[in-house]
């Protein structure tokens, strides 16, 4: 039986391809840091958000399908398992950014706050020690879980009647409920923060959501793309999912939008303008086709669902979809610059993304099959 | 494969489980039992008791409306500036609690969550009671109910269209729907077992009636075939409608730019705690209806253990929720945002706030303990608390932020007469009455239901 389970696996080419566009894209990056700092860490950010949301996102299914159970999750446990084990390499690339804050942040640039009387009222919050302090217990407490659930995983879990050890659940529970704190203030400090004058309530939600959105879209994508065959009714119960997930999003950023656009408030409406301007609005409109629209439709049909390789386009579409999502959401922060200009936003995605994917492939082969099912006598 | 293991092994955990169903029943057994519930066994005094202190209350609810009609909505506390007060908390209570139903029916269906099985007839039911408690409040609130089918959209010779900006009108249409749908969902899984009562039935009335109610059902296969595809469409509409009815009813309040309403996390949070409120009234009810009529076999220590997750989780979320709007409120930096929130914290209504924050966050923790979720009067004890948390919640939102917005010349205090606690607790008398009635009259588990999950009923599928 062991020989069936096969993991996920890319030929030793697929990792040195990774690596080699990924030092493409970080020196592309830091030659244009060299002339224009500022630019170069608005990029960085963007890319770093949006390749943090699989690791997180996949700590956070791995728990919540250590709670719920069900099939659908085993198949894809592997992957998220791997894809936690890179959470130290991002908590390495956060740290350009703690270099670039004060280009970044207006918040952290003592003339622009001086100026600012709202500025000076938000400095009990927002401020540089404060700041880092946050940061690194947001990524101490997702190392903690990462490390435990592993470490759990990896010592041969299973008992014999096939219930998993209750540790799992009785970190799980209180897991998620820190992951969604840290997730929320880690999205209001390094995201929402870039304006800091604007604020939305849902801000946490909406940016937890698309993690797991993303991360469960990759899962399935790899998945379906170099493992094994997956059961007819877990393929389906997976295409299911992700079409929850797609409704979700779009019910969050259209309740957001609603409620910001028909109060119409000065401190409120500026985050839409910006984004609805200077040709973003041709970028939010491809969200709305794109990230809810037709993959929604797609996933309605049964078809679409059973066949393996339709499936898998339309994870990719929405994996693709996340990534201009968080592009749409941060980069036009930065003050009238249209999506022309910001072309080169995508030499950092691949550059931090080549890197993490070299990583993540290198972690897919030292990561057991399926670390619960391998253990199982009869398997 | 590597997919059978999966399935091998996720069958084993299911066989460890406990089991959803007490040992030593079959097809008959539950038949009789459930059946026996409406049909043979003798209304006993406790019922009649229960149900008449419930419908003293139903009076109370007639005479509080008809003077209502006499004098107007004068005799309510509302003032300018709290234009909303009990009416608009109860309504939101009860629609509030309205959500579970539809989530044990609909969302846990889709979901293959079989534990449902013993609860969601109920939890249907009581969906509908509170629904039509819910509908009675903003028909009473508008002083003049006789002139509540303006509200609808139809060509009229007074040129007069209902303002489709504004979210009140939006709350028509989705409680409508919502009941609809609901009577519909509830209605159709009734079938099969109306047709089982009409046939055991010793009654002509008995016979008659659910006769009629079970509409020809003769149970051919053909019947159930479509029984089957109507019951999983109408599960597939419900469940966008869970979410749908609160988060307008989220929007009555968000869309105003009043701090403490205006707030975009308004609509995930208002759906939380719906589902909230929904399970602790759930909890509130199934468990004395357990304990009386004997029927732990069929609601199990399972049910009441998943039921108490449920809880604690949507807990967690409404925790976010105010965790959200208090931090927005500070990190705002707005002056105004900021005092709601004090204003919440040290105003005159502080005691409120503090108790809702005892009922709906500090209580449901204990439910991260097993042996809390495992004793039917603890999780009783929470749900209680709840309940009240819920409706807390809503007197907050409603009058404290309404009672002192941007002009402190405009401020004002609000309390509730006489003649609004008659009309809540009057509504309360019409839930329990309907709830009473359906125990008595109805089988409150789904029989055919309860039968599949016999391991008699298992059939072992042949793999591809």
């Amino acid at each position: 039986m062991s020989t069936a389970l096969q993991p996920v696996d890319f030929p030793p080419a697929a990792r040195r391809s990774a690596f080699f566009a990924g030092a493409l894209g970080l020196t592309v990056i830091v030659a244009l840091g060299l002339w224009r700092p500022a630019h170069s860490f608005r990029s960085y950010l963007v890319a770093f958000l949006a390749w943090l949301a699989l690791p997180l996102g996949c700590l956070a299914l791995t728990m919540l399908h250590h709670l719920t159970g069900g099939r659908w999750g085993m198949a894809l446990r592997h992957i998220w398992h791997a894809s936690v084990n890179t959470l130290p390499l991002l908590a390495l690339l956060f740290v350009p950014l703690l270099v670039g804050m004060g280009y970044l942040y207006p918040w952290a640039q003592p003339e622009v706050v001086a100026d600012d009387e709202v500025l000076r009222t938000k400095q009990l919050y927002l401020n540089v020690p404060f700041f880092v302090v946050r940061a690194g217990f947001y990524f101490a407490c997702w190392l903690v879980l990462a490390y435990f659930l592993n470490r759990w995983a990896r010592r041969s879990p299973s008992t014999a009647d096939g219930e998993e050890p209750r540790c799992f659940r009785l970190l799980s529970g209180p897991g998620l409920a820190l992951m969604g704190l840290t997730v929320t203030f880690a999205a209001i400090d390094w995201a929402m923060s870039l304006e800091p004058h604007w604020f939305s309530s849902i801000y946490g939600v909406m940016f937890a959501n698309g993690q797991l959105l993303a991360a469960l879209a990759f899962a399935v994508l790899l998945t379906l793309m170099r493992g094994p065959r997956l059961d007819p009714d877990v393929q389906r119960d997976l295409g299911n999912l992700l079409m929850a997930f797609t409704m979700l999003w779009a019910y969050l950023a259209f309740a957001q939008l609603l409620l910001i656009w028909s109060g119409n408030l000065p401190e409120e409406i500026p985050w839409y303008l910006r984004r609805l301007d200077h040709g973003w609005q041709w970028v939010a409109l491809s969200l709305l086709l794109l990230q809810f629209v037709v993959p929604f439709m797609l996933l309605l049909s049964r078809a679409v669902k059973r066949d393996p390789r339709k499936l898998a386009t339309v994870a990719a579409l929405i994996l693709a979809m996340r990534f201009v999502d968080m592009w749409w959401t941060v980069a036009p922060a930065f003050p009238s610059e249209s999506p022309l200009w910001r072309c080169l936003d995508l030499a950092a995605v691949v550059g931090i993304g080549g890197i993490w994917l070299g990583v993540f492939l290198g972690a897919l082969r030292t990561t057991p099959p399926d670390l619960v099912v391998e253990e199982l006598p009869h398997a | 494969m590597a997919t059978e293991v999966h399935r091998e092994v996720h069958e084993q955990r299911e066989s460890a489980r406990p089991p959803l169903i007490g040992p030593g029943h079959n097809f008959a057994t539950v038949t009789d039992k459930i059946s026996a519930l409406a049909l043979s066994r003798p209304t006993s005094r406790r019922w009649w008791l229960g149900f008449g202190f419930s419908f003293a209350l139903v009076m109370l609810l007639l005479l509080a409306i008809s003077h209502l009609l006499v004098r107007g909505v004068g005799i309510w506390g509302i003032n300018v500036p709290v234009a909303w007060g009990f009416a608009i908390v109860n309504f939101v209570w009860w629609i509030g609690i309205g959500h579970a139903g539809t989530l044990i029916s609909a969302i846990l269906l889709l979901l293959h969550q079989q534990w449902r099985t013993s609860i969601n007839r109920f939890a249907e039911a009581m969906t509908l009671f509170a629904v039509a408690c819910a509908g009675l409040f903003p028909l009473l609130h508008m002083g003049r109910p006789w002139y509540g089918y303006w509200l609808v959209p139809y060509p009229n010779t007074m040129q007069l269209w209902p303002q489709f900006r504004s979210p009140l009108v939006w709350d028509v249409f989705a409680v409508t729907t919502y009941l609809l749908v609901s009577l519909m969902f509830w209605y159709v899984g009734l079938v099969p077992d109306m047709a089982t009562l009409r046939d055991r039935s010793t009654h002509r009335m008995g016979r008659i009636v659910y006769g009629v109610l079970a509409m020809g059902w003769r149970g051919s296969a053909r019947h159930w075939q479509r029984y089957e595809a109507a019951y999983t469409l109408l599960a597939g509409l419900a469940a966008p409608l869970v979410v749908s009815v609160h988060t307008v009813v989220s929007f009555d309040f968000a869309v105003a730019i009043l701090p403490g309403w205006h707030s975009t996390v308004f609509p995930p949070y208002f759906v939380a705690g719906a589902i909230f409120s929904g399970f602790a009234m759930v909890l509130t009810l199934v468990i004395p209806i357990r304990a009386l009529y004997g029927l732990h076999d069929f609601i199990t220590a399972r049910h009441l253990q998943n039921m108490g997750k449920i809880l604690l989780a949507t807990g967690l979320m409404v925790a976010y929720g105010y965790l959200m709007e208090a931090f927005a409120a500070v990190y705002s930096g707005n002056p105004y945002e900021r005092y709601v929130q004090v204003n919440r914290m040290i105003g005159p209504y502080a005691l409120m706030y503090w108790a809702l924050i005892a009922c709906n966050i500090v209580t449901p923790q204990l439910l991260w303990f097993r042996a809390v979720r495992a004793s039917p009067v603890a999780l009783f004890g929470v749900a209680m608390v709840v309940n009240v948390g819920m409706w807390l919640e809503r007197y907050v939102i409603v009058v404290v932020s309404l009672h002192r917005d941007y002009l402190p010349s405009s401020w004002g205090m609000y309390s509730g007469t006489i003649w609004d606690w008659a009309t809540f607790l009057g509504t309360i008398g019409l839930f329990l009455s309907l709830v009473f009635l359906f125990i008595r009259f109805m089988p409150v588990i789904s029989i055919f239901e309860m039968r599949t999950l016999l391991p008699e009923a298992k059939v072992k599928e042949e793999l591809p």
